[in-house]
Formats: structure tokens, C-alpha cells, sequence
């Protein structure tokens, strides 16, 4: 404490007020009204991600050049990093805040680029939790099946999973053409899992009789058989040879190769079904040509697909309908199509297309791939649970019965993409486990969701730390721009049309290194803080403490007078400021 | 050594002479040469000082406040808008008793805009606890710079040394430039009271609660007294050194004048010239060149001006709603007089609009022929 000065003569005074002590017996923390402390928050690249990644964090070790670590924060929330950073719709880039300042960060392709990277990497290497006797059954060895299987490993079990066909992967395999997903990369990460101790049984097809029979071992199961049943056009002259669902000839590219779907084909439906089967039978030496009814900003397919097809030169005539299969001796000899106008907006949201009276037309074609939609295959749901023509009417991907059994993939969910598949693989493996523990997985899957309304974490579900790091969505308004200079997306690289129609070849090619590196940089690390030191660098009260042997910054409390600099200055809102509890 | 130089190249030679270690600026019309010169100085080693760049004048001003509480000689130049943004910062240096000493070249305050020679920036700033020196040429002006410091150090009180905008700042002519081994012996290093070394715990300028602060404040006053008598033998010192004296106002042409016309800066020469025709036609009119416009030097202008019967006051610049601001203060100096002469106010030359021969002889005419004035202020010049 100061001594007590006592002048009673101005002559006795110094020119001018000095403290020759210090002053850190002032506490000045007590004037504090506000109280900033770090926080780290959702970004929203991470609520958006179905497969539940921690997008930031593997970002921000390809940043630091920890490649290698990057790969294992991936492979804590997903098996397919491979897979993923080639077929997903990168839904985190659309959400990517980046994109209101420049352009959003290529998250896809740094996905891809750490998976490539590390193709000699194993998940051995990631902590395994417990060691799991009870037995789990799961059925469908599709992106849902295996994501379950292998989360499940990771918790310490040895899970057994059924596979009708003679190869693992389901969609991933037959129904993804290998100009999108080369074989190889679906290999290594399958044999990844493996090495885990999960076991495929191929060829395996299990009906409802298995929950009577040798299912009854299992003290839990899976099932994610997928959505394979093609809807028919409902025309006339549909059955009989030459009229393909896309799905099976996907199917049949894949396994058998030499296939010929005609020299000219037309291929029903906007999907990315549709567009995978007019791509493949292009590459085939046919010459498709696309029917939808409605318009190019209606397609359900992904924009990229789209835009890719059209490169391809493939022809599409939107606002078209097929009514009638014409046949010749037995054979496909045309369709005969009718021109549509779109008209009110219908319950999907889109305009409904209404067909232009006496605006028939045929097409002159040899072959037609219906892919209009696929509906999911019931044969093992229990006899209470409706279907309809596009899921499960269940409200939730995953629901606990009291036999232990789980639904999960495209068989349950409206949304048929390999993200969410592997998304509703990982719940289906917590749900279980909290199953086999007597805990509820629903609200074990609450407890475990990114963000307000995203996808699941697997490191929330082991490490209850994680479960108190803030749901709050960091919004573009909140990050503070001043600190980020605009940098351009990298460009996509990829073979010329004319090349890549030639064979399967694949399409798109990865970043390199330094491409990588780049990309990561620009992201904005939205409410994660990586240390840049702009709160040490600016408190007035050098009140930030650094810590630098955990690397991690303090604040000193008895000093910080809650003026909220740091906190403005945080360029990630990686800092909150709440109202002081008195 | 004698060059030719404009008034900004003086000041930069001042700073020079004076081994100043720090300077902070942020460059404005008509004082951008200064630093344009003095950082040139520090590049190139001429003058061994640290030199900052800075986001504006107000931060110019706090960042020197904090290099002389560190104990080092520091300085800063300005003009106009960038002055008053400063205004802040000018009374926290005073306050805190820093010697710094600063330049200011005399410019109009907008708006409207203009860029011309005036005195309201510098002469509307004299509350702040500031020693204010106007110069008369560019020899002026590299003398005074070191004498400055020397007050500044003494007294503990920042100083401003004031030159004209273009008439001197842009305008060149030969100056003296003093040998730099005298002026050392004239300066010694400057050191402080009380000095921020980092190597142990310290603040400065803490709250002062109202015990106290009455008494910090009587000192600024104290020492405006001191400087005074200070800034009188600091020139008388330098004058034995350099045989240049200024002192803090000079009488000129005063001969058994009974009016007197006071002048300050540049237009001082003017005023020269026109004293000496009217002295050829007989007409006998002394003039007194103020230096020191802050501590005002009442005792002396009560000593100089008490015997004359009327003074006319050319004042450019001017605080609206009263008048020009030297007519103002040399009133109040007489307000308790029994004898006092007649004060003629005149505002003239505001926002660079040349003082002519024929503008001076126009006040002279009036205070000659008019027995008081007619009005607080009398504008010359004026198109009415």
C-alpha cells in the first residue's frame, strides 16, 4: 500500500504526481462490470458438416503443416476423409463465413488433400476407449453401415457387419461412378477399418429371419441397407429390356464393366443419380441425353455434377416429360416425351410442372436409364413403421428399441448423401453404446450435437470437456474483418472434357502442399482461438497472461477492468464478454 | 557557417544543433519540410534520433510526452488543424511538467479552408501551460530552438516556438547556422526529475484528488512567472556566445515616440521598413516586437508601453466575440493603471492576405488622427 502523504506547503511537493512503487496493490478488476474470458464457440462450417468433422481444428493443423494430425482430428469423426473430401456436397463451404467476405475456404479439397497425404496412415493410432465384449450386428455395408462400425471399434467393440453383395461399400461402390471415387481411395479406407478389427462378412444377405435366428447373439444391431428400390416411371412399354434403372446400371459399371446401355440413351430425372448414369454411359461410348420436367434451378442434383455434365457436353432437356415407351421388336425404338410449363410452387417447394397439351415429341433412343428416385428397401423394418416413397417416417435417424435395434443411412433419412450417411452411422454407434451402457441415446445424442442444429461428435461423446464448449454459431457480423486481407479460392484443377469422357478416369485433382497451406490460411478460424495474440498485443492493462508453456493465454482478473478490447479485437470471437456476477 | 535556407530548413538545423533523440510528426501544410528535412537527418545519421511515424498529431504529442518522460529530449512540429487536434495532448504535457518544445508554423484554422499565414491556431492554444516565442526571420528561428530547450528544461514547461507560414517557412534567406560545439556548451544534455527507465516501478501523473491538484496547478503558474526571467538570460547567454540576441520583445525606432505600434513574427519587418519612412517625413513612431506571448511579460510591457499615449496593436488573428488577441492581453495589463495609453486594436491578414506597407501606414494614420478608437476592432483591409 502507498504511504500516506501529508503536504501541508506547496513547496514541499514535486513538480509533478509520481509513484515510485508499483501499483499492483490497486485492484483494479474491481471496477469491472463486464467479464471477458475465453470461449471457444461453434463455427459454422462445423454445424453445417452432416458427418459431424471438426472442420476448424483439422484446418488449422494443416496450417501449422501437421498434416498427419489433421488426418486423425478427421478420422475422429469420420472414416472416409477420402471419400468425403472427393463426393460430399461441401455443405460447410456453403456455410463457410468466408464466402460473405471473398469466396469460402475449399474445405472439400483440404479434406481430400490431408486424406491423400496420409494414405499410409492407420487409425490404430487413434485412442481406442474401453474394450467392448457385448456384440453388435450391422447390416449394410454402405457409408451409414461402416461409419457405425467403425466409431463402434473405436469405443472398444468388435462389430460384425453384413454385406449382401460380394464387395464392401454399398453406394460408395456401386452406386458412385470411379470418375468421382477411384476404387483405390474407397479401398485403403475400408482396409483402414478393418485394421481396426471390424469384421465385413461379403455375400451375406440377411433377412428378417436373422433377428429369430443367429441374430439373437447380438446384443445390438444396426441396419443400413440403403434406399435401392428404383421408382418406375409408371409409363406404358416400361417393362422389357432396354428400360435400365440408373442404380443398376451404376451397378453393373462397376461390376461388370463391359456395359453398353445403347448408342443413344435418355436418362429420366435431375438427381445426382441421373447424372452419374448419363456421365457413365458417356464415358461407355453412348450419347445420353437428360429429361427433366422441371427447370436447371429446380435440379435436386449438386450444382458442381451439373456443371461438370454440361462441360461433358451432355444434352439436357429441362421442362420434359417421358409418356410412353415406344418399342420395335422387343427392343426400345424411342420415348415419346411431352413439353412442360411450370406452374404453381407445390409442397416440395419447387414450381410443379404442368404438361403443354398436343407438345409431344419423340425422342429417338435405344436405351432409357430411369433414376427418378429411390425409394428404401423395408423388407427388415418391423411391422409398425411406415414408409414412404422417399424414408422412414421416423424423427429421428436413429431410434432405440428396446431389442437394441437402430436404423441409420439412406434407409430413415430424406437427405441421400454420403455425409449424412456417415453422420447417421456415428449416432447410430453412440446410440448403441449408450444402449449397451443403460443410458437414453437420445438424449446422449442431444448432449453430443455440434452447434444448434448440427451433426454429432464423437470427441464430445468421450470427452465430456468438449460437451461444455459453447453451441453459440459464430455469424460473419461477429468476426472482426480487419484482421483478415481478401484472398482468392484456389483454382480447381481438374482433366479437360475432352480427356476425361475418354474412360473413368478421375475428374478432379487434389491440391498440392502448398495449395493446401494457402487454402488453410484463409480460413477465418471462426470462434476457435489459435493463439494469434491479439489480445496479449492490445489489453491497456496487460492484463492477457501468457502461459507459454501450455501456450495458452490467461486473464488476470484482478486487474482486467472489463473495457472489452479484447474482445473487440479478437478477430474469431474466440473471446466472450458476459455481464459481471455480483 | 552561413546558408541560404527557408524557415523550415532553420527549424530542422535548431533541432539538429539541439542533439535532439526523439521526434514524433505527422506532416500538414506548410510544416511537411520540417520532417520531410529531420527525417532525412535521422536516415541518413546526420542527426542521431529516433524518428516516428505516426497516425496524427495527437498521437504525435502523446508519444513525445512519453519519450521525455523517459528522460529524453524530444520534439514535434505542427500547424493549424493539426494544433488543435493536439489541444488535448498540449495540456497533458504542460501538466505533467515535460520539456518538450514544438514547433508551430502559423497557418488558418479552417473551415472554410486555407492553408495561408495567420496566428489564431498557435494564439487561440495560450491556456494550455505553454511557452509561446514568435519569430521574426529564419536566423530567429535557428536561435531559438536551442534557447527554447534551454527554457523548457529549466523551468519544466513545454515551449512553442511559432514561425510564419510561407513568409518564412517556404521563403529563404541567408542564415548563420551556429558552430554545434558552442551550442552544446550553451545546452547541456537534458535530464529529468523524475525519468521512466523500465527497471523499476513508476507512474506518473496519477489521480490527484483535490488536496493536491490546486497545488500542481499553482506551480504550472509559478513557473510561468520563473520563465519569464529565465527565457530573458537564457538569450542574454546566448547572445554572449553568438552576439544574436533577441530578448523576449524589443523596442525599435522609440526615440521620444509617444505612439508605438506592437507587432509579432514576420510582419515585424514590415513594420521596420514602414517606422523608417515615416521617421524620414518626420512622423516619430516606435514599434515593439513581442517574442513572448505566453507567460505574458506584463510587468514589462507596463514598463515599456506605461509612458506612451497610444498604442496601436497589429493583432492577426483574432478570439470572435471579443478581440485581437494582443490588443486583448496588453488591455488587461493597463486595467489597473492610473496612467494608461490609448489601445487601438487592428486585425489585419487573416488567412494569408498580405500586410502591406500601405496596410501599416493605414493603422498608423488612424491611431495618429483619432484621439481613442471607435471600435474594439478596427479591420484593415476589409471589403465593406
Amino acid at each position: 500500500m502507498p504511504r500516506a502523504l501529508d503536504y501541508t506547503k506547496e513547496s514541499e511537493m514535486p513538480s509533478v504526481p509520481v509513484s515510485l512503487g508499483d501499483m499492483k496493490w490497486s485492484k483494479t478488476g474491481s471496477w469491472r462490470y463486464m467479464r471477458p474470458n475465453y470461449e471457444d464457440k461453434t463455427p459454422p462450417c462445423n454445424q453445417a458438416c452432416p458427418a459431424g468433422n471438426d472442420v476448424v481444428r483439422f484446418v488449422m493443423l494443416v496450417e501449422e503443416g501437421k498434416t498427419k494430425s489433421g488426418w486423425l482430428k478427421i478420422k475422429e469423426e469420420s472414416p472416409f476423409p477420402g471419400v468425403c473430401g472427393r463426393v460430399c456436397f461441401h455443405p460447410c463451404e456453403t456455410q463457410c463465413n468466408r464466402g460473405q467476405y471473398d469466396q469460402p475456404v475449399s474445405i472439400h479439397r483440404l479434406e481430400r488433400f490431408v486424406a491423400d497425404a496420409c494414405a499410409h496412415s492407420r487409425s490404430r493410432n487413434l485412442d481406442r476407449w474401453g474394450d467392448r465384449s457385448e456384440r453388435v450386428a450391422i447390416i449394410g455395408s454402405g457409408p451409414a453401415g461402416l461409419s457405425c462400425a467403425y466409431h463402434l471399434a473405436l469405443l472398444g467393440y468388435h462389430p460384425e457387419v453384413f454385406e449382401a453383395l460380394p464387395v464392401p461399400g454399398g453406394i460408395l461402390r456401386v452406386g458412385i461412378p470411379e470418375y468421382r471415387l477411384p476404387e483405390g481411395v474407397l479401398n485403403r479406407e475400408i482396409s483402414d477399418l478393418e485394421t481396426l478389427g471390424v469384421k465385413i462378412r461379403t455375400d451375406t444377405k440377411v433377412d428378417k429371419d436373422f433377428f429369430d435366428g443367429g441374430g439373437q447373439e447380438y446384443q445390438a444391431v444396426f441396419i443400413a441397407t440403403g434406399a435401392h428400390e428404383s421408382q418406375r416411371l409408371g409409363i406404358s412399354g416400361e417393362d422389357g429390356p432396354g428400360v435400365i434403372p440408373g442404380l443398376t446400371f451404376l451397378r453393373e459399371v462397376r461390376m461388370i464393366q463391359k456395359v453398353r446401355p445403347g448408342k443413344r440413351v435418355a436418362v429420366v430425372g435431375g438427381g445426382n443419380t441421373a447424372l452419374d448414369a448419363a456421365r457413365s454411359a458417356l464415358r461407355l461410348k453412348s450419347q445420353p441425353v437428360i429429361i427433366y420436367r422441371r427447370s436447371q434451378d429446380e435440379m435436386p442434383a449438386f450444382a458442381g455434377e451439373i456443371e461438370e455434365a454440361m462441360e461433358e457436353g451432355i444434352e439436357i432437356e429441362f421442362l420434359t416429360q417421358p409418356v410412353r415407351v415406344i418399342r420395335e421388336n422387343g427392343g426400345v425404338a424411342g420415348l415419346e416425351c411431352i413439353r412442360m410449363n411450370l406452374g404453381e410452387v407445390d409442397e416440395t417447394g419447387r414450381k410443379r410442372p404442368v404438361p403443354i397439351k398436343g407438345s409431344n415429341f419423340t425422342l429417338d433412343v435405344d436405351g432409357i436409364l430411369v433414376a427418378i428416385g429411390e425409394a428404401p428397401d423395408a423388407r427388415l423394418l418391423p411391422p409398425d413403421v411406415e414408409l414412404d416413397w422417399r424414408s422412414l417416417t421416423l424423427q429421428d435417424v436413429s431410434r432405440a428399441e428396446s431389442r437394441g435395434v437402430f436404423f441409420g443411412g439412406d434407409l430413415v433419412s430424406p437427405f441421400r448423401t454420403v455425409a449424412h450417411a456417415i453422420g447417421s452411422g456415428k449416432k447410430g454407434a453412440i446410440s448403441v453404446d449408450a444402449f449397451l451402457r443403460g443410458d437414453n441415446p437420445l438424449e446422449v445424442l442431444e448432449m453430443t450435437r455440434i452447434g444448434e442444429t448440427g451433426g454429432v461428435s464423437m470427441r464430445k461423446y468421450i470427452d465430456t470437456g468438449y460437451r461444455t464448449l459453447s453451441r453459440h454459431v459464430v455469424n460473419f457480423d461477429e468476426l472482426n474483418t480487419a484482421y483478415f486481407k481478401p484472398l482468392s479460392k484456389t483454382d480447381r484443377k481438374c482433366l479437360s472434357a475432352s480427356s476425361r469422357i475418354r474412360d473413368f478416369r478421375e475428374v478432379n485433382r487434389g491440391l498440392i502442399r502448398r495449395e493446401a497451406r494457402y487454402e488453410a490460411e484463409r480460413c477465418f478460424k471462426c470462434g476457435t482461438c489459435n493463439e494469434c495474440e491479439n489480445c496479449y498485443v492490445f489489453c491497456p492493462d496487460v492484463s492477457i497472461l501468457r502461459n507459454m508453456r501450455k501456450l495458452k493465454h490467461e486473464i488476470n482478473y484482478d486487474q482486467c477492468k472489463g473495457c472489452g478490447i479484447c474482445f473487440t479485437e479478437c478477430p474469431r470471437t474466440a473471446i466472450s464478454m458476459e455481464e459481471e456476477q455480483r | 557557417m552561413k546558408k541560404v535556407m527557408t524557415g523550415n530548413e532553420a527549424v530542422a538545423q535548431g533541432v539538429k544543433l539541439s542533439r535532439v533523440q526523439v521526434i514524433s510528426a505527422y506532416p500538414i501544410t506548410p510544416q511537411t519540410t520540417i520532417v520531410e528535412e529531420l527525417s532525412e537527418m535521422c536516415a541518413d545519421g546526420r542527426l542521431n534520433a529516433k524518428f516516428l511515424k505516426v497516425e496524427s498529431e495527437h498521437s504525435a504529442m502523446a508519444s513525445i510526452i512519453a519519450s521525455c518522460t523517459a528522460g529524453v529530449r524530444s520534439f514535434t512540429a505542427t500547424s493549424s488543424q493539426g494544433l488543435v487536434l493536439m489541444h488535448e495532448m498540449l495540456h497533458w504535457a504542460a501538466g505533467a511538467r515535460l520539456p518538450v518544445v514544438m514547433v508551430n508554423v502559423n497557418r488558418a484554422l479552417g473551415s472554410p479552408w486555407n492553408i495561408g499565414n495567420e496566428q489564431s491556431d498557435s494564439l487561440s492554444q495560450r491556456d494550455t501551460g505553454w511557452i509561446q516565442l514568435y519569430c521574426e526571420n529564419n536566423q530567429e528561428v535557428v536561435d531559438t530552438i536551442p534557447q527554447a530547450y534551454r527554457i523548457a528544461e529549466t523551468v519544466k514547461l513545454p515551449v512553442m516556438v511559432v514561425l510564419d507560414a510561407f513568409v518564412l517557412s517556404h521563403t529563404a534567406e541567408p542564415t548563420e547556422i551556429p558552430d554545434q560545439e558552442r551550442i552544446d556548451e550553451f545546452l547541456p544534455p537534458f535530464k529529468g526529475d523524475f525519468t521512466l527507465t523500465g527497471r523499476r516501478h513508476q507512474s506518473f501523473n496519477p489521480i490527484t484528488s483535490p488536496d493536491y491538484y490546486m497545488e500542481f496547478r499553482y506551480k504550472i503558474q509559478k513557473a510561468m512567472d520563473q520563465a519569464k526571467e529565465v527565457a530573458r538570460s537564457v538569450d542574454e547567454d546566448y547572445e554572449g556566445l553568438f552576439r544574436r540576441g533577441y530578448g523576449i520583445m524589443e523596442k525599435y525606432n522609440w526615440d521620444g515616440a509617444d505612439t508605438v505600434l506592437v507587432t509579432s513574427g514576420a510582419v515585424t519587418s514590415t513594420s521596420r521598413f514602414v517606422a523608417d519612412e515615416l521617421a524620414k517625413e518626420g512622423k516619430r513612431v516606435g514599434l515593439l516586437k513581442m517574442k513572448m506571448f505566453r507567460p505574458f511579460p506584463t510587468e514589462a510591457i507596463r514598463e515599456v508601453l506605461g509612458g506612451t499615449r497610444k498604442v496601436a496593436v497589429l493583432d492577426r488573428g483574432l478570439s470572435f466575440g471579443q478581440s485581437g488577441f494582443f490588443a486583448q492581453e496588453i488591455r488587461s495589463t493597463f486595467c489597473n493603471e492610473d496612467e494608461q495609453p490609448r489601445i487601438f486594436g487592428f486585425v489585419a491578414g487573416l488567412g494569408g492576405r498580405d500586410v502591406t506597407p500601405e496596410d501599416i501606414r493605414q493603422m498608423i494614420s488612424y491611431t495618429l488622427e483619432n484621439d481613442r478608437p471607435r471600435h474594439d476592432i478596427i479591420w484593415i483591409g476589409l471589403k465593406q
